[in-house]
């Protein structure tokens, strides 16, 4: 099996290529400094800014989202979602954005939201599971 | 500390559940060592029997062990016995009863037991016909159930200063898993609820595709047991054929049950597609993809001795991704990047043990055995098809290397940031187009040889002999699928080279296997199934193309947004539809026509109208999507998308969004306290007037309105549309005319509100202009002055004979008679009421105040004359002197009252939903083609059975 073995080995190669080619798919989570440096699109993490104007009217335009949020490096932005404000946005702990920044905003065309577990505290559930 | 003594727990399946863990384990590791010892004495018969022997009671009590376990779940979880923690998490009250097998699995223990299960009944098949290979394979099946077991001990043990966690019990209680104040309650059971279960996980798919997947998963460790079982023994050639029987089991039911996950997407979530590259899909389909690459050297190894190395490896490798599959999703280790992972729960030491257990063991029992595994002297030649469904082989285990590499990402960099605290992790920007990118090239390259190598033969010594027919059959797959593909081409876009590529692999592999089909299957039945599967992958291939290259969003954005990219634009894909306002999408026109709610659910009613480009109908037709909304109606749980089902597309709708009003009661209650209401007490035919400034949104101006609110109407009876009579209602309703100018239209409506008292509430029917977003409502105060309270009256007491009158005020009062039992419109009797009254009269108006005795209670009903302004209870009788004491009290008349409008501006439309449309074409080309593919492995593992059947009748006869 000669000729399989260079083939499996040839394959292997091949692979392992295109896992480090990978590598170029994946990036770090970007900031908006980041974002605004490079204008590609990028993903990013941050926290929702709550005291800051929030507008979501499906009545003007459903999918139209605009939100403040504060990237890791404490940065806040405008972020505009190109979709409806999802489900539990106010209880999110943490986004991840996909998109990128044009001029002040960041065009989000992805969004997931890392959202606490149901029950913070024992005691919580247990109020929970004896309301009736 | 005293213990307390709880009342109404039961703790029998508690302890029948614990003891049954118990000896599930014990038992499971008692047979693992006597078919161990059993496979290392196979020299010498009959101690090696008596092991067996002792391996096959032990497994049998072991199985039993579980399925008592598993029974003691069900019967707490049947009878909603809340003390038990497993219990309270996933059942409630409102659980039907036809999700009970979705609840019981929904938690991690739940899902390790049907594994359990499925290991448990695959043994049993074993330990009847796998014969001399018995022993060995039982091993390794019992030493995987140890594993599994060890997972549900909850055992704890001190080690020092630590405290080593072993398993986590289903079968603990409430109180023996948290520490709350309530657990110092004796009878904290009667007080608890359960959590339910998950709204997504209600779903008929929730219910047979679990234990599906989890037989696919249970089945892959019957050809790892062979592989191990081959290397341990030495008997490299023999396994291979019963190993081949389970292997092409495996894969027919795991790809079953990954299917029907897939169809559990599709059908029941939201994200519009069957397939999302989520961490946990990409780990059910490698170990798939792995065993299929078995399969194939499997095949070659047993037709020409080729390939064993390999085929050992792969089913080694299928049953360790299936470990480390389990690994990703249960550890929390996929954290944020999938959305359908367990949580963590303390067992990611011994999930890495078992996933190191079996990886070393895998490795080092091919390394020690290397040398030993034969291998034929003589090479494959590249003209034969043992060489090219190799590489076929080895292409499923790059295209599983890839998916593995680029999955493991969160392990990456949990590694990292483990070695480099401040390490920030990476992620893939654009999983779909990234796993998309590669896949389509194994994709053609597969689709191209599965046809290729049909035209093939084993063993070529002599291919020029072949050449022309190879040759000819060849060509005309070629051209018959640049035909196909020319004619798909003009059904479907492909742009660009690859997909085009794509779909002729596809038509490639559909038209040469069905060729092979007509030119061999009289020759050879075994081929059948090989062809169905190739076929399967053809058409699976043009699907994909068809429904995920060709998806149409039907419910294009309206609205321009400036500046946005294309794939920004069609992000935008949702529409906002008024309740009966047509809406024109693409080629259809939706209406919403209304909505039901039963129970938590929420169903929505869109009449779908297909139009062609001169408006002409040229078919109708309804979806019905629907929301869930959690317990307390606070939040939607969950949407469910509605799809229509073509034989060549699917239109596919869900709801995004409802007005928030809509989605939870609280912002409901939020909405109405926050409008500004203004109350106008209106006579009938009178109006009102006053302006209010509202802002346009995003331009940073306001406009003045004027509003005009008239009182049309008024009357005792309540019309409203949504309103409906019950018996016992006491209500009152209105006719209300509202204009408002100013702003760029001048609007005039009139509607009905009406307000209703029932069983001590009060219900307001509310009418919302939505032209003017405005609201109007009858105040409650207008109880107030219909009903004047017997506090505030100054009453007297009079003592009266029938006939009897007297002078209150300048009105008259005559006492005319006693009434027994009368009927009369302020009471309502009840069974074993007495009740009498007397009947009063002035100014030819009458009124009947009662005396009641109910349950030996005396107590009365007052009545009264509001035109006169005349209040009376009756306090007692006296049947021996036939005389009533009386409580008469008089008010002004109430005659003419004005009925108090409660009108609010600037009150928002709630009649609207935001809906997403999605036209997949030919969907059901990729159902088919997979389908298809899993039917196909099932057909050839059928046929083996078969043949191995007929080959032992042959020699019982000879």
């Amino acid at each position: 099996m000669k000729k399989s073995y260079i083939l499996a080995i040839l394959l292997v190669v091949v692979a392992a290529v295109l896992l480090l080619q990978t590598g170029k798919a994946t990036s770090e989570y970007a900031n908006f400094d980041k974002a605004a440096a490079t204008g590609e699109k990028v993903q990013l993490v941050g926290t929702y800014v709550k005291d800051k104007p929030t507008i979501y009217d499906p009545l003007t335009d459903p999918n139209y989202f605009s939100f403040f949020l504060e990237d890791i490096t404490g940065n806040e932005r405008e972020v505009v979602l190109l979709m409806g404000k999802p489900q539990d946005f106010e209880m999110s702990e943490s986004i991840v954005l996909t998109g990128r920044m044009r001029d002040d905003q960041f065009i989000a065309s992805d969004i997931q939201m890392k959202c606490p577990s149901k029950y913070k505290d024992e005691e919580a559930m247990i109020k929970n599971l004896t309301e009736s | 500390m005293q213990e307390i003594q709880y009342l109404n727990e039961h703790l029998g399946p508690r302890y029948i559940g614990h003891f049954a863990v118990l000896l599930a384990f014990f038992s499971a590791i008692l047979s693992m060592v006597s078919y161990f010892l059993a496979t290392q004495y196979r020299s010498e018969v009959l101690r090696s029997r008596g092991w067996q022997r002792l391996g096959q009671l032990s497994f049998l009590a072991h199985g039993a062990a579980v399925f008592t376990v598993i029974g003691c779940i069900f019967y707490a979880m049947l009878n909603q016995y809340y003390e038990y923690q497993y219990v309270t998490a996933h059942v409630d009250g409102q659980l039907q009863q036809r999700y009970i097998f979705s609840a019981f699995w929904e938690g991690q223990e739940g899902s390790f037991l049907l594994w359990m299960f499925w290991h448990v009944i695959l043994g049993y098949v074993l330990m009847v016909t796998a014969r001399s290979w018995e022993k060995p394979v039982m091993a390794v099946v019992c030493s995987v159930q140890v594993v599994i077991v060890s997972m549900l001990l909850g055992v704890h043990f001190g080690f020092g200063d630590s405290l080593i966690k072993l398993g986590s019990n289903p079968m603990l209680l409430l109180r023996e898993t948290v520490n709350a104040p309530i657990f110092q309650q004796a009878d904290y059971v009667e007080l608890l609820r359960g959590n339910g279960l998950n709204p997504s996980l209600q779903n008929y798919w929730m219910t047979i595709h679990p234990p599906t997947l989890f037989l696919g998963f249970a089945s892959t460790v019957v050809p790892f047991a062979y592989a191990v079982a081959g290397l341990w023994t030495g008997r490299h050639r023999e396994w291979l054929t019963p190993g081949l029987r389970w292997s092409l089991f495996s894969a027919g039911i795991l790809g079953i049950g990954i299917l029907m996950g897939a169809a559990w997407a599709y059908e029941a979530l939201n994200f519009g597609g069957y397939w999302a590259w989520d961490p946990v899909e990409n780990t059910s389909l490698v170990p798939w993809l792995m065993l299929v690459a078995g399969i194939h050297t499997n095949l070659i190894s047993r037709a020409t001795g080729q390939g064993i190395r390999a085929t050992y490896l792969f089913y080694l490798f299928t049953f360790v991704l299936i470990v480390y599959s389990t690994f990703l999703t249960r550890s929390g280790v996929l954290g944020d990047t999938s959305v359908h992972a367990f949580t963590e729960m303390g067992l990611e030491a011994q999930l890495l043990f078992f996933l190191g257990f079996y990886f070393l063991l895998s490795i080092g029992l091919v390394i020690w055995r290397w040398r030993h595994i034969p291998v034929p002297e003589k090479e494959e030649a590249t003209s034969s098809r043992e060489f090219w469904m190799f590489i076929g082989s080895l292409t499923l285990f790059m295209s599983a290397l890839l998916i593995t590499g680029s999955t493991s990402l969160p392990v990456y960099n949990e590694l990292r940031e483990w070695m480099n605290p401040v390490y920030d992790g990476l992620t893939l920007t654009d999983p779909e187009a990234h796993h998309n990118g590669f896949q389509i090239w194994i994709g053609i390259f597969i689709g191209l040889l599965s046809g290729l190598a049909q035209f093939l033969r084993w063993r070529e010594r002599n291919f020029s002999k072949h050449l022309r027919t190879f040759l000819l059959h060849t060509g005309v797959a070629v051209v018959g699928a640049a035909g196909l593909t020319a004619l798909t081409l003009l059904w479907i876009k492909a742009p660009g080279i690859p997909f085009k590529l794509m779909l002729f692999a596809g038509w490639f592999a559909v038209w040469s296997n069905l060729d092979y089909l007509i030119f061999f299957l009289r020759k050879d039945a075994k081929v059948a199934g090989s062809v169905v599967s190739h076929i399967g992958f053809g058409i699976m291939l043009v699907g994909i193309m068809a429904s995920s290259g060709n998806k149409r969003i039907v419910s294009q954005n309206q609205y321009l947004m400036e500046g946005l990219t294309e794939d920004e634009q069609l992000a935008r894909s949702t529409v906002r539809l008024y309740q009966d306002i047509p809406l024109g999408m693409e080629d259809y026109i939706v209406t919403f026509k209304g909505d039901t709610i039963e129970g938590m659910n929420r169903k929505y009613f869109m009449d779908y109208q297909r139009v062609d480009p001169d408006g002409r109908v040229l078919e109708e037709f309804q979806l019905e999507p629907n929301v869930l909304y959690d317990k307390g109606f606070e939040k939607i749980a969950i949407t469910n998308p509605s799809t229509k089902h073509y034989w060549n597309k699917d239109i596919f709708t869900v709801i995004m969004g409802l007005p928030p009003e809509e989605q939870s009661v609280k912002i409901r209650q939020e909405t109405e306290d926050s409008l500004k209401y203004r109350v106008f007490p209106l006579d009938i035919g009178e109006r009102a007037t006053f302006r209010d400034t509202v802002d346009i949104p995003q331009r940073n101006s306001s406009i003045i309105y004027t509003y005009t609110v008239g009182l049309e109407n008024f009357s005792r009876l309540p019309v409203h549309p949504d309103y409906v009579a019950e018996p016992g209602d006491i209500g009152m309703g209105a006719v209300v005319r509202a204009t408002r100018t100013g702003g760029i239209a001048d609007h005039d409506t009139t509607a009905s509100v009406a307000l209703v008292l029932r069983e001590g509430l009060l219900y307001h029917y509310p009418a919302q202009i939505n032209d003017m977003s405005l609201r109007v409502k009858i105040d409650e105060g207008v109880f107030e002055q219909l009903l004047i309270k017997d506090a505030d009256l100054n009453y007297r007491e009079y003592v009266l004979k029938p006939g009897n009158s007297i002078v209150i005020d300048d009105h008259v009062i005559t006492f005319e008679q006693f009434v027994s039992q009368p009927t009369v419109d302020h009471f309502q009797p009840q069974e074993g009421d007495i009740w009498v009254s007397a009947l009063l009269e002035s100014e030819g108006q009458s009124m009947q105040p009662v005396f009641l005795i109910r349950g030996n209670q005396p107590s009365g009903v007052r009545d009264e004359i509001t035109s006169l302004g005349l209040y009376a209870h009756l306090v007692s009788l006296n049947p021996e002197t036939n005389e009533a004491t009386l409580r008469i009290a008089t008010a002004p008349p109430q005659d003419a009252f004005a009925v108090p409008l409660a009108v609010a501006p600037k009150s928002y439309r709630t009649d609207y939903v935001t809906l997403q449309a999605i036209e997949f074409p030919g969907i059901n080309l990729f159902w088919f083609g997979t389908i298809s593919m899993m039917l196909g492995l099932l057909i050839s593992m059928v046929v083996r059975i078969r043949s191995r059947k007929a080959a032992r009748d042959a020699s019982v006869l000879s």
